[in-house]
This record gives structure tokens, C-alpha cells and sequence, in this order.
């Protein structure tokens, strides 16, 4: 998918904000339930449907410390498996 | 102490005081949750709004008989349109062909309970009333038709504990259930002014225990139970194996009132709308929904942080604990059951006492744990 591409949460699916910025992920429409690090958390609160992957990795750079050279590789495939698990999808910019 | 989310995962609600039936050891009746009147639907469904907003993820209805209800599928849709998925608690005998296609429908069904209590109808409706067996029976049928998953739960009591293997056959065998969950009829509700009939005896309690453990190897672990003899005598058999090796209790934390971990994610709510910490704490009143933030009193009110130190309590501190060489391995039972023997939920409960059960049912720690004198 070209990092360009806008993603936004899918809205049936419930985001949970649990202690020390950590959050859960639930499907009520399968009963799955993830678990997210506080930089899966803050992608996900982001997922507004105006930011793309490559804004995503910008945003954890700015956010975060001692972010990995890869950031963009890490949250495509981070992005990729909400999306493939169907709590986030693609939305054409 | 494990800390607080933000918000319950699960909340649990008495939808309704209003039953068809009044079985003999039936909890809520004649407790302090059974309380004049229902809640109006549309105070519901504002209510689910606010676990909506909440990320709750799970909701439990219970009463009463919550198909009593005539509003319950506009009940239940406002629960799915709230992005929560749901359990009923139900004696399944309201429980009709248009209804069953409904919950399936919703897809949000995480299992309708439906209480059989015998594998005949003079076992089953020898606490619950005439004419409950096939009605009940009936409703897991057309469930399981539906494909809406319904989980059995069986209450073991003084009238039943012989026909277990026969239930286990009925519900297994002939009705191709995965599993069944057992629990037992406790001094709670109704059953305290039955109790002679119907709780069971220390010998029904020894020989529910052997019977259901000899089950549920001949059924491969289809029996669950998370109280009752069942789950007693898998707890209590790992306490004295422990106590004679003198070895450390694993990741359950004993010697503490640590039991219960329910007020660490769930919140209960009354018919009439009255947040609780539990159904079987029903008088603890804690606050009205859609009157009291959820978020608020489940993080700041004063009763659930004193029931969320309850685990630090060490049972060594109790009178009746002194002594006994199995405090580093106990946990101190129920605290709602607690509640209702003791008058409070902050101290052991006496129904959860190994010691006491061996002293009653005159059975040694060696035969206990070898499951010698524990056989009919």
C-alpha cells in the first residue's frame, strides 16, 4: 500500500485506553481483543482518516524517544496488520 | 494490588427483579438486590450509550428472568449498537423460535446461559417448579438451531448431586453440548430459607466433588466450574499437596483475602438502576447510573477502593484462621457469600474453609489429597 494512503479506525471496532497510555484493541463483532503499546496507542488515536503511514512515523518521531531508523517500515507493517485484522482501513487521499 | 483500568471491561446487570419462577435456592430473591421495580427502557438504553462512550466491552443480563422482559431484543439492540457484545443468565423457558433467531442475528452473543439442573423433569423441577424441564430443554435446542451459543449451567444442591452422571450424559451425549459449568446452591437469596433441603450436605459435598471429578476425566475437562465442589476440590487438593511439600502456592496469591478479583474489572448494577460491586453484594450501593459518572465512581468512589484493598487483608489476622497450616495457600472464599454468612465481606467466608471441610466430613489430609475416602 503506498505510504501516501490516508488510514482511518475502522468505527464498529472499540479502542481502550488503559493505565500508563497502553490500550486494548476489541472486534465486538468477533470478540478479539489486542493488546497496544503506548506507540501503537498513539498511531491508532491518530487513525482520523487524514494521516498516512509516512505521517505516522513522523509523528512517533516527534513523540517518542530513541525511535528506530526503521519507523516507517515498523508502522507499515504495524498498519498493515490493523488494517488486515479489520480495525483500520485505507482510504484513498 | 493490581491497579485500575479506567473503565470496567464488563459490567453485569440485573435487567429486570421480575421472574416467572421462583426456584428454591435462587440468590437474588429475598436478597438486597431484589428490589420494587424495573428500570424503564429508556433509562437502559441511555445507560448503554454512556458504556458505549466508556469503551466497555462486554455486557451481562441477569435478574429475575431478563426474557420477562417484553423490551429486551430493543434492550439488546442498544447494547450492539453501543459496539459491546453480551451475555444472558436464563431459566430458558420464556425463551421462543423468533427470539433465538433474533440473538443470532445480533452476532454479538457471547453465549446464552440457560440453568438445567437435572437429566429428567423430576430432578430438574424439583427446585425450580413444574413444567421448567422441557421448556428449558426446548430453548437450548432452538438456540443451538440458531447457532447462538448457550452455555449450561448446572447448580449442584442436595436434590440433584445424584444424578450427575446422568445430567452429564443429558447435556453431553444427547444434547452434543461442548461443556457444561457447574456451581452449587449457596446460603444466598432463597436457598437461605431452604437451606436444610436443598444446600448440600458435607456428604453431597464429598460425593459431588468425587462424582464430578470422575466426570470430567470421562469427558476430557467438558466440565468447568469456577466455584462449587468441582472447582473446590481441585483448589482444596492443590492446598494440601502444598502444605505437605511446604512449597510456595505458584502465581495465586495466598494467605490474603485475595479470592476475588472481580471489582478489578467489573461493575454490577440492580434492577432499579443502583450500581453495585457485585450481584452478590447487592447492598452495597454505590451510586444510580445515568445519574453518577461511570468513570468517576468506578475510579474514585470510596467502597470500591476499600473492596480493591480487601486482597491485602492477611488471613492470619482472623480468629478463625488461627492455627491453621493452610492460611499460605487459602484466599478466604467469596466475599459475597462472606457477606451473607458473616455479615461482612471482609472476612473469610466459612463455606471456603478447607479445614472445616475436613474436619466435618472426617476425612484426613492424606486420603483427601489421595482421593481415597472420597468415593460414594
Amino acid at each position: 500500500m503506498p505510504s501516501a494512503c490516508r488510514i482511518v479506525a475502522n468505527p464498529s471496532t472499540v479502542f481502550r485506553e488503559e493505565l500508563d497510555d497502553w490500550a486494548l484493541l476489541f472486534n465486538p463483532d468477533t470478540g478479539a481483543v489486542y493488546g497496544l503499546n503506548p506507540v501503537g496507542a498513539f498511531i491508532r488515536k491518530n487513525m482520523d482518516g487524514r494521516h498516512s503511514v509516512r505521517d505516522f512515523a513522523d509523528l512517533v518521531t516527534e513523540h517518542f524517544e530513541d525511535v528506530s531508523p526503521e519507523v516507517e517500515k515498523e508502522v507499515s507493517a504495524f498498519v498493515e496488520e490493523l488494517v488486515e485484522k479489520g480495525f483500520a482501513e485505507y482510504r484513498e487521499s | 494490588m493490581p491497579r485500575v483500568m479506567r473503565t470496567p471491561r464488563t459490567i453485569e446487570i440485573d435487567i429486570t427483579n421480575r421472574c416467572n419462577l421462583r426456584c428454591e435456592y435462587c440468590y437474588h430473591f429475598s436478597s438486597e438486590g431484589d428490589v420494587a421495580s424495573d428500570l424503564p427502557t429508556d433509562e437502559w438504553l441511555a445507560f448503554f450509550d454512556e458504556l458505549g462512550r466508556s469503551s466497555v466491552m462486554e455486557v451481562t443480563l441477569g435478574g429475575g428472568e431478563p426474557f420477562v422482559r417484553e423490551d429486551i431484543t430493543e434492550l439488546i439492540d442498544g447494547i450492539v449498537r453501543n459496539r459491546m457484545r453480551y451475555s444472558v443468565l436464563s431459566n430458558g423457558t420464556l425463551i421462543t423460535e423468533d427470539q433465538a433467531a433474533f440473538l443470532a442475528g445480533t452476532r454479538r452473543c457471547n453465549h446464552i446461559q440457560v440453568s438445567i439442573d437435572g437429566s429428567a423433569p423430576e430432578v430438574h423441577e424439583s427446585c425450580r417448579g413444574a413444567g421448567t424441564f422441557r421448556r428449558a430443554v426446548h430453548a437450548i435446542e432452538v438456540l443451538q438451531a440458531h447457532g447462538v451459543p448457550v452455555a449450561v449451567r448446572v447448580t449442584v444442591h442436595h436434590r440433584n448431586v445424584r444424578d450427575l452422571p446422568n445430567i452429564a450424559r443429558f447435556l453431553l451425549d444427547d444434547l452434543g453440548l461442548p461443556s457444561f459449568s457447574t456451581n452449587a446452591a449457596s446460603y444466598l437469596g432463597l436457598c437461605r430459607d431452604h437451606s436444610a433441603g436443598i444446600a448440600l450436605t458435607v456428604e453431597d459435598r464429598v460425593l459431588a466433588m468425587t462424582t464430578l471429578e470422575s466426570l470430567n476425566e470421562r469427558y476430557g475437562g467438558r466440565i468447568q466450574a469456577a466455584a462449587g465442589p468441582l472447582a473446590e476440590v481441585r483448589m482444596w487438593r492443590e492446598m494440601v499437596r502444598k502444605t505437605a511439600e511446604g512449597s510456595a502456592m505458584g502465581d495465586c496469591a495466598g494467605g490474603c483475602l485475595s479470592s476475588c478479583g472481580g471489582v478489578f474489572s467489573k461493575l454490577a448494577v440492580r434492577a432499579d438502576g443502583v450500581y453495585i460491586p457485585c450481584t452478590l453484594l447487592p447492598g452495597t450501593v454505590l451510586g444510580r447510573i445515568t445519574v453518577d459518572d461511570l468513570a468517576d465512581l468506578w475510579s474514585n468512589h470510596p467502597e470500591l477502593e476499600r473492596l480493591r484493598t480487601r486482597q491485602t487483608l492477611p488471613l492470619a489476622g482472623f480468629e478463625e484462621c488461627g492455627g491453621c497450616d493452610y492460611i499460605p495457600y487459602c484466599r478466604g472464599g467469596c466475599p459475597g457469600l462472606s457477606y451473607t454468612l458473616t455479615g461482612s465481606p471482609y472476612r473469610p467466608s466459612p463455606d471456603a474453609c478447607l479445614r472445616r471441610f475436613l474436619r466435618e466430613s472426617g476425612l484426613g489430609p492424606g486420603s483427601f489429597l489421595a482421593g481415597n475416602g472420597v468415593t460414594p
